[in-house]
């Protein structure tokens, strides 16, 4: 099939991001959103309308215009301080009815909200969603299976949906172009965000808020944010994270001091140790726990299963410690040192050490100058 | 009280073993090794949990092909009491939604219950989509990473996980509670159930009491809503991801300071360190 120059055609609806705030913050999945967003938007020549739910959203509307929204509709409600399914779900079905024509594509984040807002409203609306997305794309396709023959034709614009699939080993492109929108679901801190332009003018709307009786079915008693508690897995720069290899609990007191010599830094784990209740699951990195890309990952004592690999494969730089030199690891690591995690982890941090007290040394001959 | 207690199980290929992966990365299923799907077995802790703490009974369902009777033979070595398996071949290729109507259907075919526990997603679609879509279909709440949870006067008080922090929720019956994987591990089978679902498995008959086999036109679904048909997504191409790095270099063979020097100083490692501030 010849490529097509898809932008002659001039596809129905636009593209709508769903903003992420809690308590107040907008979390950073909405700026990726909305730069991915704008590009599918451009690329169709549509606009970029963008929802936000919550209470006392105060600036934030102005704020997702900075970053590339034309359009914000804006649902502020007590009752939307906190994010409960069935309430946001029903200002949202509300809105995309309320529309003159559906959305052509319609994205969230793959967080633990997204991941479960996304579905009620694909499911409600019948309407095809693809969970996780690596990459978003608009382009032509053409339906030749007639196990259908209703959907057999040639489809100039639809939402090119690339997912990681079978643990990573696979990229598939999948598309629902019968039925707008389209949805998708993005992996937090993948998705590139524009730069804020504080001259960019866009229209503010507001939504109507009308829960139903059925909609207060649950009830959110208290929220706990564990910001504080050091930081998050997905956010680290660097991620030190232990593994069967450790021999026991004790050796996370290791990985944790060697943790603490970065600046930015979490201690991550394998899911072996994570069910043997070392460290918590919140620590666990693959394919049952979190997707991580921090720009430098250390692996000490994991052999390197690929349900480990599959969660921090894309780190910048990867550098593992392994007894044994034929670990699974080493294949995908850009630095191996073999040898014994005791023994290899003290001697790191003295290094460390060693090279913090040189660079004190050159500060202070600096200083007296 | 006595609760009628559901939870949804999924066969998955052992991603772990090599048996059944195809050169090209996709998987061959008829050739995979089959395990539960790792996700689900804390649901089906949660379900037996309740089942144990507060009275009533598991029934579990599952949705897949024959040999996919094999997770709910394992669940009832875990103590469920009941298990349905959904296996039609016009169910072939359905995406989470048209999975979603399916199971929607089984559920209502199966009967009256209070709750629904899910896993949190399966390992061989990585979703997380059917549990919320199938809550969706049944006008449920639901609770979605529930790391734990309780009945307090015929609620359900839980803990869920959100971004950067946890939730405590409350809410009615019936209700829809997909269980994270930082809730209690599954326990082992006991000897006792172990041996009753072989002494079943040598008796077809009874075992037929315990494990039912339902199809489409049984539950009353309507198969242009399954499969294929009613998928409104489809899967239009796959590419191999190619491994990355590739090129590790290795430092082996000398003493531990020699390792690290080398290592340390073939990379930027140090532009991550903390910074003194004295």
């Amino acid at each position: 099939m010849t490529e097509l120059d898809v932008s002659q055609f001039c596809p129905k609806g636009d593209v709508l991001v769903v903003a992420e705030q809690i308590l107040g913050e907008l979390q950073p999945v909405t700026m990726e959103l909305l730069g991915a967003g704008r590009l599918l938007a451009d690329k169709m020549g549509r606009t970029l309308k963008c929802a936000v739910l919550g209470y006392n959203l105060g600036d934030m509307p102005n704020k997702l215009i900075e970053y590339g929204a034309d359009v914000v509709f804006v649902a502020d409600d007590p009752e939307l301080y906190m994010y409960r399914t069935l309430p946001y779900r029903r200002v949202l079905v509300d809105l995309l009815e309320s529309l003159s024509e559906p959305p052509h594509t319609c994205l969230l984040g793959s967080t633990t909200t997204g991941r479960d807002l996304a579905p009620r409203i694909a499911a409600h609306f019948d309407t095809g969603l693809t969970a996780d997305c690596t990459e978003l794309d608009i382009g032509p396709y053409e339906h030749k299976s007639k196990v259908d023959p209703s959907k057999v034709g040639l489809y100039p614009n639809c939402l090119y949906a690339i997912r990681p699939s079978f643990g990573e080993s696979l990229k598939a492109r999948i598309l629902g172009p019968w039925k707008n929108p389209q949805m998708a679901t993005t992996r937090p801190g993948v998705m590139i965000p524009l730069k804020p332009d504080p001259g960019k003018k866009g229209e503010i709307k507001k939504i109507p808020v009308k829960l139903l009786p059925e909609d207060y079915r649950l009830i959110v008693e208290e929220t706990i944010r564990e910001a504080s508690k050091g930081i998050k897995l997905t956010e680290a720069d660097v991620i030190v994270s232990g593994g069967y290899g450790l021999g026991s609990k004790d050796g996370f007191d290791l990985i944790r001091e060697l943790a603490n010599c970065f600046e930015n830094s979490a201690v991550g784990a394998s899911r072996k140790v994570v069910d043997l209740g070392w460290v918590s699951y919140q620590h666990q990195v693959g394919q049952t726990g979190k997707t991580v890309r921090p720009k430098l990952y250390i692996a000490c004592g994991i052999s390197g299963a690929i349900q480990h690999r599959v969660g921090m494969s894309k780190s910048g730089t990867i550098i593992a410690i392994n007894k044994d030199p034929d670990a699974p690891i080493f294949k995908f690591a850009h630095h191996g040192i073999v040898g014994d995690c005791y023994h290899i982890i003290p001697e790191m941090i003295r290094q460390f050490k060693e090279l913090k007290k040189a660079e004190r040394g050159v500060k202070a001959v600096v200083s007296t100058h | 009280m006595a609760y009628n207690i559901f939870v949804l199980v999924k066969q998955v290929p052992d991603q772990g073993s090599k048996a059944g992966i195809n050169p090209d990365g996709t998987i061959d299923r008829a050739r995979a090794k089959r395990m539960l799907n790792p996700f689900d077995r804390y649901a089906l802790q949660a379900a037996l949990h309740m089942k144990k703490a507060y009275g009533g009974s598991v029934t579990a369902i599952s949705m897949g092909p024959p040999p996919a009777v094999e997770v709910l033979l394992e669940a009832l070595e875990h103590g469920v009491d009941r298990g349905f398996l959904l296996s039609d071949r016009r169910l072939a290729a359905s995406d989470t939604l048209a999975t979603a109507y399916a199971l929607y259907k089984t559920v209502t075919y199966v009967g009256k219950f209070d709750i629904i526990f899910c896993g949190l997603q399966t390992t061989d679609g990585d979703t997380a989509q059917v549990g919320p879509q199938l809550a969706e279909r049944l006008g449920l709440p639901q609770i979605s990473y529930c790391e734990d949870f309780s009945i307090q006067n015929g609620k359900v008080q839980a803990r869920r996980i959100i971004e950067g922090g946890v939730q405590r929720v409350l809410t009615e019956m019936p209700v829809l509670v997909t269980v994270a994987n930082s809730y209690h591990p599954l326990e082992y089978k006991s000897f006792r159930g172990a041996w009753r679902v072989q002494q079943l498995q040598r008796r077809q008959d009874e075992l037929k009491q315990y494990i039912q086999t339902v199809d489409l036109d049984i539950v009353g679904a309507d198969s242009e809503r399954c499969g294929l048909k009613g998928s409104p997504t489809i899967v239009a191409a796959t590419e191999k991801v190619g491994d990355i790095g590739g090129n590790c270099t290795m430092h082996e063979g000398s003493a531990p300071e020699t390792l690290v020097r080398d290592c340390l100083a073939n990379t930027n490692i140090n532009e991550f360190l903390v910074t003194s501030t004295s």
